[in-house]
């Protein structure tokens, strides 16, 4: 795919884009490899703990309902999302979303004339597109401002005074990005990794290609592994003080025949003791920590260790042999297939977090 | 033509496949042969559906023809709805002498004392079972046959499948079953599932159970070559002793396709790396939920292939030991709440 | 010792064989096996020759056996003697000796099972036991049923595949089964022989009278209504039989209904009522339609 470096020798007119391509090059790898050769495997506790930070701030609650539109905050919430990488946009400007929303709106009209769409969208017209910032979604002064995409359209027999319908959403959005790989990149590369998109599948492929074209980048769909569904059980127990999980439901399917889907329930309550008490056995080793500051993959396991250790002695079966599909709490649910659901604002950022740190994983060499 | 008895065709015709249409109307009495061969199954179920209510019209078909048609494609399609399992207790000495006709009558007499308007159908299908359709009403209502309870005995044996069933409607149901099998109580055998037929053969037993034995199992010749004799050779015995237990506890050949069980665990959490949550007192509350396709397979292929260990725990094994799919754990021996009293350390 | 396994190798092949046959009836021979059972032979032509020299240590086996058998008939004094006899036969007489008492034990269990005992299995490193028992009728082998027993604290029964309708349970409590297993056992056997029986016989009519038709059965098989016709007249007869004990293959109870009701009273269908009631279902049947009483 990339251009060989003695490219630039040999076509000096396309010197500018080439060198470009090959400096971005080097920077993904100088990233990748700071995280270790192994990461692409990443299938084993231990491996996989060296592809994600091994240890993470404890989620503090963040009010962002102050900071958020809420009609952008509602529509964050209320939604599943399908996850997806995104490499780093060229010429990206907060400033031109008017402008991105015309153009993505015309492409979206031209492709559609070219009777590519399918009969769901042959029922919709007048698309209008709005690309806007979520003002307040960020982290860090080094994290891209969030992006979100919206697209409505007339039903095919609305009536006059009917108004648009949504029928697509989407947003790009970086928290807390690795500093070291943002401030490596070259200046007209804005780092928007995760994206999330709710609606129809051929609308994704239309606004994902618009946006490949246009600043020359790349998607590629986001799982959420193993290690990062088990991150998010633990992160999302921690909260349970302050926000009641109301049940901890984790879903494994083991690789027999027929496939065998065990669904783990556990009380609210006992999760958080169980936490609590893999959290102590740690601050006694490490007393300079502040209280909850701070949360090492190890006590994640611990905690998964815990759970399966419980079912263990029950069915004398092991959990491990199977994988970990699905999460979800009343702050929200991950699915091993990248699909997401926050429905706790305060824990918003924590969760986004993770996904940023998964998405940066992604980012191709 | 009554208006009620057009809803309950055009229900049913809706809720039968085409595939299946013409079988189920084949088995019917309720048409002519000229009828029967004018119908065009290639036609869209709205243009059946017209066809059929005009024949209704033109035969005068009662709701009494149109049950008739439901129950013949209910019992040919019993994998449909929840079935619930149930257990007569305490048969009386004239128990096993009940025969059909002398339940028939005393179900119908017995429900008809405790529900004003009730319709009931009873119908012996060819494998023995007696089929029940109850359509409900009460003192003010007559029956509604939109929504009927289907009950499945199977005379002489202690066990009722019921689909359809209101909590409101249950004791009357059961203290009807009670009477006319000659029984003292009945209870809910704690197993439910999609497929009758799988509940069915779970609590009958009939399966292909495996038991210990001394001679060598001839089934055992039939297994396929795999591709390396050596590691074949070096995981035969351990392998077979495994394949041996895990069809012990669940059966041999095809099982029945049972698709969840649930327990409920309120049991204390012990870990010997955890001394804060092993001296809590409370206990540890989950539910775990197994689903598969053919769980007591996916359970057996578990057990055979190593990923849970073998003896098989009896929380497992009880499954298909005591016919049952839900289990509420707790460390107390049998007290009101817990069902089954767990066996571990 | 080889004569030993050949011996023990026969007695355990005819039950393997018998376990076999049993289970052939749901399973059917493979038919792709020529090449395997032609390689087989070939290895059992080698075996013959091994088994030909084996045979002279089995007839002087033999030989010891006869003389055991009588010997527990005779005064211990005589035993003494005869065995002082053999010492000087060979070196190898004592071994030979214990072979003997050893075939001899497994003959006895071999009749102990073909007159009606049960086989019994230890499992769980003794903790429990499975006994199986058999079922056949008119020579037949039927089905085998089996139950897993715990042995402490209390003899009880924790797996079975004994069909639901047999009141397994109750006949545990009633007879003593924790001081008598035999007798509940014997009980059980002849429960489920008779049922057996019963579904044979009907299986047997079903099969045999295609003009008599079933009118109702039961999962059980203890009450049955049959529909015989009369010839020439046509005269429908309904037939109930009622096998109300439970252990018997036989009706207690016959029972005919009839439109015209000068027929039953005639005496020879007061015959066919203790016909009935005294012979197989599906042999009644047959003669009843050669006296022409039935179609």
């Amino acid at each position: 795919m990339e251009p060989p470096h003695n490219s630039v020798v040999r076509t000096p007119l396309n010197s500018v884009i080439v060198q470009r391509r090959s400096k971005s090059k080097s920077y993904r790898q100088s990233y990748r490899s700071c995280l270790g050769a192994a990461s692409r495997l990443g299938l084993t506790p231990a491996l996989t703990a060296r592809r994600l930070n091994t240890s993470r701030r404890a989620p503090k609650s963040h009010n962002i309902s102050e900071k958020v539109n809420p009609e952008h905050l509602a529509l964050l919430l209320k939604t599943e999302w399908k996850l997806s990488y995104v490499s780093p946009l060229y010429k990206f400007r907060h400033t031109q979303l008017k402008s991105y929303s015309r153009q993505l709106s015309a492409f979206i009209a031209a492709e559609k004339q070219q009777g590519l769409a399918v009969e769901v969208e042959g029922l919709q017209s007048g698309f209008r597109v709005t690309l806007s910032v979520v003002q307040g979604l960020t982290e860090t002064d080094d994290d891209a401002e969030t992006v979100l995409i919206q697209i409505h359209a007339n039903p095919l027999f609305a009536r006059q005074d009917e108004p648009q319908r949504s029928v697509w959403s989407g947003w790009l959005t970086c928290i807390n990005g690795n500093t070291d790989y943002l401030h490596s990149l070259p200046k007209d590369f804005t780092c928007l990794p995760l994206c999330g998109c709710s609606g129809s599948e051929y609308l994704s492929g239309l606004v994902k290609s618009w946006f490949q074209q246009t600043f020359d980048c790349c998607f590629g769909p986001l799982e959420i592994n193993h290690t990062s569904l088990q991150w998010l059980v633990a992160l999302w127990t921690n909260c349970h003080m302050e926000s009641s999980l109301q049940h901890l439901k984790m879903s494994w399917t083991l690789p027999v025949v027929p496939p065998l889907q065990v669904t783990y329930t556990v009380n609210p309550q006992d999760a958080w003791e169980l936490w609590c008490s893999v959290r102590a056995g740690r601050q006694e080793e490490d007393e300079e920590e502040e209280e909850g500051g701070s949360i090492d993959i190890k006590e994640v396991m611990r905690l998964m260790q815990g759970l399966k250790g419980h079912f263990f002695r029950h069915f004398r079966l092991d959990l491990s042999a199977g994988s970990l599909r699905q999460v979800t709490t009343a702050l929200g649910s991950a699915k091993c297939n990248g699909r997401i659901k926050i429905s706790n604002s305060r824990y918003m950022i924590t969760t986004l977090t993770l996904l940023t740190e998964c998405a940066l994983l992604k980012m191709p060499i | 033509m009554e208006d009620s008895t057009r809803r309950v065709l055009q229900r049913l015709i809706r809720r039968i496949p085409t595939p299946q249409l013409k079988t189920t109307l084949e088995k019917w009495s309720g048409m002519t042969v000229a009828q029967r061969g004018s119908m065009d199954y290639t036609q869209t179920k709205w243009a059946l559906t017209e066809k059929l209510l005009s024949l209704c019209e033109e035969n005068d078909w009662t709701t009494k023809h149109i049950t008739e048609l439901e129950m013949i494609y209910v019992i040919d399609n019993p994998n449909q709805g929840m079935w619930h399992g149930f257990q007569l207790l305490d048969p009386e000495d004239d128990a096993h002498s009940v025969e059909l006709t002398q339940f028939k009558e005393q179900f119908k007499s017995h429900l008809g004392e405790l529900v004003r308007h009730v319709s009931v159908k009873i119908k012996k299908h060819t494998d023995e079972a007696v089929w029940i359709r109850i359509a409900w009403g009460d003192s003010f209502s007559r029956p509604n046959h939109l929504k009927p309870t289907y009950v499945v005995h199977h005379l002489q044996t202690p066990y009722v499948f019921v689909t359809g069933l209101t909590s409101k409607q249950k004791p009357l149901l059961s203290q009807a079953l009670v009477l006319s099998t000659r029984h003292h109580t009945i209870k809910d055998a704690n197993l439910s599932g999609r497929k009758l037929t799988a509940i069915r053969d779970l609590l009958m037993k009939q399966y292909q159970q495996v038991f210990p034995t001394n001679f060598p199992s001839p089934l055992a010749e039939k297994n396929e070559t795999v591709s390396n004799p050596k590691i074949e050779r070096e995981q035969a015995g351990p392998g077979a002793h495994r394949h041996q237990m895990a069809c012990e506890a669940f059966g041999d050949g095809m099982l029945p396709q049972l698709q969840s069980a649930v327990y409920k665990l309120e049991t204390k959490f012990k870990d010997h790396t955890n001394r804060t949550m092993t001296e809590r007192d409370e206990p540890f509350k989950c539910i775990v939920k197994f689903e598969s396709t053919n769980l007591l397979e996916s359970l057996r292929y578990c057990a055979a292939s190593g990923i849970a260990s073998t003896p098989v725990t009896p929380l497992l094994s009880s499954i298909p030991l005591k016919g049952r799919n839900y289990f509420v754990i707790t460390d107390n021996g049998p007290g009101p709440s817990s069902q089954m009293h767990q066996s571990q350390n | 010792m080889e004569g030993t396994s050949t011996k023990g190798g026969v007695l355990s092949l005819l039950s393997l064989l018998e376990v076999q046959a049993r289970s052939r009836r749901h399973v059917p021979p493979q038919r792709s096996r020529v090449k395997e059972l032609r390689a087989e032979a070939e290895a059992l032509r080698v075996r013959r020759e091994q088994l030909k020299t084996e045979i002279q240590t089995h007839q002087s086996l033999q030989r010891l056996r006869t003389s055991l058998d009588r010997q527990s008939t005779h005064d211990e004094e005589e035993e003494e003697e005869e065995e002082e006899e053999m010492d000087e036969d060979s070196e190898n007489s004592q071994l030979l000796k214990l072979m003997a008492r050893h075939t001899r034990v497994k003959d006895l269990l071999l009749a102990h099972h073909l007159i009606g005992g049960y086989d019994i299995v230890k499992t769980r490193h003794g903790k429990g036991v499975c006994v199986s028992v058999a079922t056949a009728y008119e020579g037949v082998c039927l089905e085998t049923y089996n139950l897993e027993m715990d042995l402490k604290p209390t003899l009880r029964i924790c797996r079975h595949n004994v069909p639901p309708f047999v009141p397994l349970s109750s006949l545990a409590e009633q007879g003593d089964m924790q001081t008598d297993i035999r007798a509940f056992l014997e009980t059980l056997s002849q429960h489920l022989n008779a049922f057996a029986g019963r579904k044979q016989q009907l299986k047997l009519v079903k099969e045999q009278h295609k003009t008599i038709e079933v009118m109702e059965s039961n999962a059980l098989c203890s009450i049955l209504v049959l529909m015989f016709t009369v010839p020439k007249t046509k005269t429908a007869i309904l037939c109930t039989l009622n096998y109300s004990d439970h252990t018997a293959c036989l009706p207690a109870r016959v029972q005919f209904e009839c439109d015209v009701k000068e027929i039953l009273e005639s005496t020879e269908w007061r015959k066919n009522c203790s016909l009935l009631m005294e012979t197989p279902l599906h042999k009644a049947l047959m003669t009843m339609k050669k006296m022409g009483n039935i179609v």
